[in-house]
């Protein structure tokens, strides 16, 4: 009860302040050193989670458990043929994959052309993409109107498109091309949605700038027979793709005759493995930005370490007759602890909203239409921030607080 | 009379590649109510039994009951209390806390005992107005001349209303008229049963006391009646005559 008082003593905040005040060079520079700590650490947090909003938009909307496998010509010889080799994925290898690998959560096979898509007198040359409806448990596309391909479109192999926005923009400006027909290579198909696609990372070409069509559609106006290009797949929870990599590898290997070691003829990529890698990236980033930011936030501490000394040492008579008149020695370490954890607080509120608004700033300015990454600092960061700053000035402070709780009242007095 | 101060063969040594024995079986009784001078030259030890007395200092041997308190093995906070509580201090270089006005540093040990602000700058006040220093309570220390300071000090030590003031050469840095009128003070406040213990060497003041205790190379050598006799100027002229400072 009696230190509450003195706590909330007025006469004591003002002593403390003035003690502060006096040497006000001094004070400011020691603020100063703490305001920038805990601004580093903060603005090295938020800047972290920000660049990896950032990096991470470039993968919006994949799947992280997905992976891809394309066909390349083989680089090694087998069974009879000669290395170089071009040769095609069928759809039948694709039913073989789904019945062998049940940890297949949803797969399509993908083929694509470059094509000149018009309507009436506009034409726009683009990538015609045929998918299969799994297409959207890949990679999700941004609908700005209608729908996307579904699994009717495919079975029965409807002349439908899903037109990117900048395809839309050029044939249809100022209109809705929803229910229009659109010529794609000569052929005539049905919009029935448009939409785009937020990631800079694409698989045959920018969705924005394609047209996509149900693949059983492409490959009968194309006269593909079986034949696919590349298939994109997810998993169920708990199995990443490449855990599926072996089954699928056999199926084209004994399907195609193809060197079991040729990996490049079946080129495979686990975005998992991309995401994961990125993961480390940024916990890298993470752990370096904590590194230099604690060093700062170490600095400002040795700082108030070193003012609380000076200001102990200029106090000690002081120290002396406070102990004479009666002050406890928790009185005295109380009041150099207050001075401690006052600056600490005042200068780390200062580096924190500093931090805030640059944070804010660079969010500002990195925003864009279809990301907005999160330069921001979390109200638990700060706070952790706050409270480290003030339990490490605390025991700055402490040191010599104890030190000079050590000298003797009259020693004190006569220093 | 009741004893304020009671010493049984106490004994000081400071440690050091020579160790010095400062206080040698001290045996001294005060009463409540006497103004005692302990004199004795540069080096006898006055100094060191005035710290021990004040409890600024501990002893090695011995017994020193203050107001019947046995003064031996106590926590720093006890000893704390009990120079807060039985104690007013008043030093030779007045030692106020400088950025601190009179009122603040007269009210500081009340600060101490969790009183109130208000009650404690009303106390203060008051002690101020009994200085004469009413005027001078938002004066800071450098503002102050030498015997105000002391007269500040001074209602320091009242103001927790202690059994005893011990006073540290309480004159040595004041000229020779603010001196007798701080002696004057300090025998005023001693008419009113204050118990006022002062260390000096100045004869001059020891003779201002009712009772002289000499001490030489660690040693009390005798205890006696001051030659001089103990009329003083009355409270309320000693008063005046520092507000014309």
């Amino acid at each position: 009860m009696k230190a509450f008082k003195a706590l909330v003593d007025p006469d004591n905040w003002r002593e403390i302040v003035a003690t502060l005040a006096r040497n006000k060079t001094r004070t400011a520079m020691t603020a100063f050193g703490i305001f920038w700590g805990t601004a580093m650490l903060a603005m090295l947090l938020g800047g972290a989670g920000g660049l990896k909003d950032t990096m991470m938009a470039n993968f919006d909307g994949f799947a992280s458990n997905s992976g891809f496998a394309f066909t390349q010509a083989t680089t090694k010889a087998y069974a009879g043929f000669n290395k170089g080799r071009n040769w095609d994925m069928t759809t039948d290898d694709v039913e073989q994959i789904r019945r062998l690998c049940p940890e297949i959560d949803g797969l399509t096979t993908m083929n694509g052309y470059g094509c000149v898509a018009s309507y009436g007198k506009r034409y726009y040359s683009g990538r015609l993409t045929g998918v299969d409806a799994d297409y959207t448990k890949v990679m999700l596309p941004r609908i700005v109107e209608g729908r996307f391909i579904n699994a009717t479109d495919d079975a029965q192999v409807r002349k439908v498109a899903v037109i990117g926005r900048t395809v839309a923009d050029n044939l249809f400006p100022g209109e809705s091309p929803l229910g229009k027909h659109i010529a794609v290579n000569g052929i005539y198909y049905k919009v029935v949605g448009v939409v785009y696609q937020t990631s800079e990372v694409n698989i045959n070409g920018k969705l924005d700038e394609s047209v996509v069509i149900p693949n059983s559609t492409l490959r009968q106006g194309f006269h593909l027979g079986r034949k696919v290009d590349a298939i994109m797949f997810v998993t169920k929870a708990g199995t990443r793709p490449s855990q599926l990599e072996g089954r699928i590898r056999r199926v084209m290997t004994t399907n195609h005759q193809l060197h079991p070691d040729d990996k490049q003829a079946l080129t495979m990529f686990d975005i998992s493995e991309q995401f994961e890698m990125l993961d480390n990236l940024f916990l890298g980033i993470t752990m370096l930005a904590l590194f230099v930011g604690i060093g700062s936030l170490m600095a400002g501490v040795i700082g108030v370490g070193n003012i609380m000394w000076v200001i102990v040492k200029e106090r000690t008579p002081e120290i002396g007759i406070r102990r004479a008149i009666g002050a406890k020695p928790g009185d005295i370490i109380a009041q150099i602890l207050s001075e401690s954890v006052l600056l600490t607080l005042v200068a780390g509120i200062a580096g924190i909203c500093f931090a805030a608004l640059v944070l804010g700033i660079a969010q500002m300015a990195l925003a864009s239409a279809d990301s907005s990454p999160h330069y921001q600092l979390f109200f638990s960061q700060a706070v952790g921030i706050l409270v480290t700053f003030i339990v490490l000035g605390t025991a700055a402070g402490t040191i010599p607080a104890i030190k000079a709780m050590k000298i003797k009242p009259v020693e004190a007095m006569r220093e | 009379m009741e004893k304020i101060i009671e010493l049984k063969d106490v004994n000081k040594t400071y440690p050091g590649a020579v160790p010095l024995h400062v206080l040698k079986g001290i045996n001294l009784d005060i009463s409540r109510g006497e103004l005692v001078a302990i004199m004795g030259a540069s080096g006898s030890g006055k100094s060191t039994l005035l710290n021990i007395l004040g409890i600024l200092d501990n002893y090695d041997t011995g017994e020193y009951r203050l107001d019947g308190t046995l003064v031996r093995d106590l926590t720093e906070n006890q000893a704390a209390q009990l120079r807060n509580r039985k104690i007013g201090f008043v030093f030779q270089s007045f030692n106020l806390i400088n950025y601190k006005n009179a009122l603040e540093n007269v009210a500081l040990p009340l600060f101490y005992q969790g009183v109130s602000r208000r009650k404690r700058n009303r106390l203060a006040m008051e002690q101020l107005e009994r200085m004469g220093l009413a005027d001078r309570a938002h004066h800071l220390p450098g503002e102050l001349s030498g015997g105000q300071k002391q007269r500040v000090a001074i209602a320091r030590a009242l103001i927790t209303q202690p059994a005893l003031i011990l006073a540290d050469e309480p004159t040595g840095a004041l000229d020779s008229q603010t001196s007798r009128e701080v002696m004057a003070l300090m025998r005023e406040l001693n008419d009113q049963g204050m118990t006022i213990v002062i260390v000096t060497h100045d004869p001059g003041v020891g003779a201002s006391t009712s009772r002289i205790i000499r001490i030489s190379d660690g040693i009390i050598e005798g205890s006696g009646q001051s030659s001089t006799s103990h009329g003083a100027p009355q409270f309320a002229a000693v008063v005046n005559s520092f507000s014309n400072d």
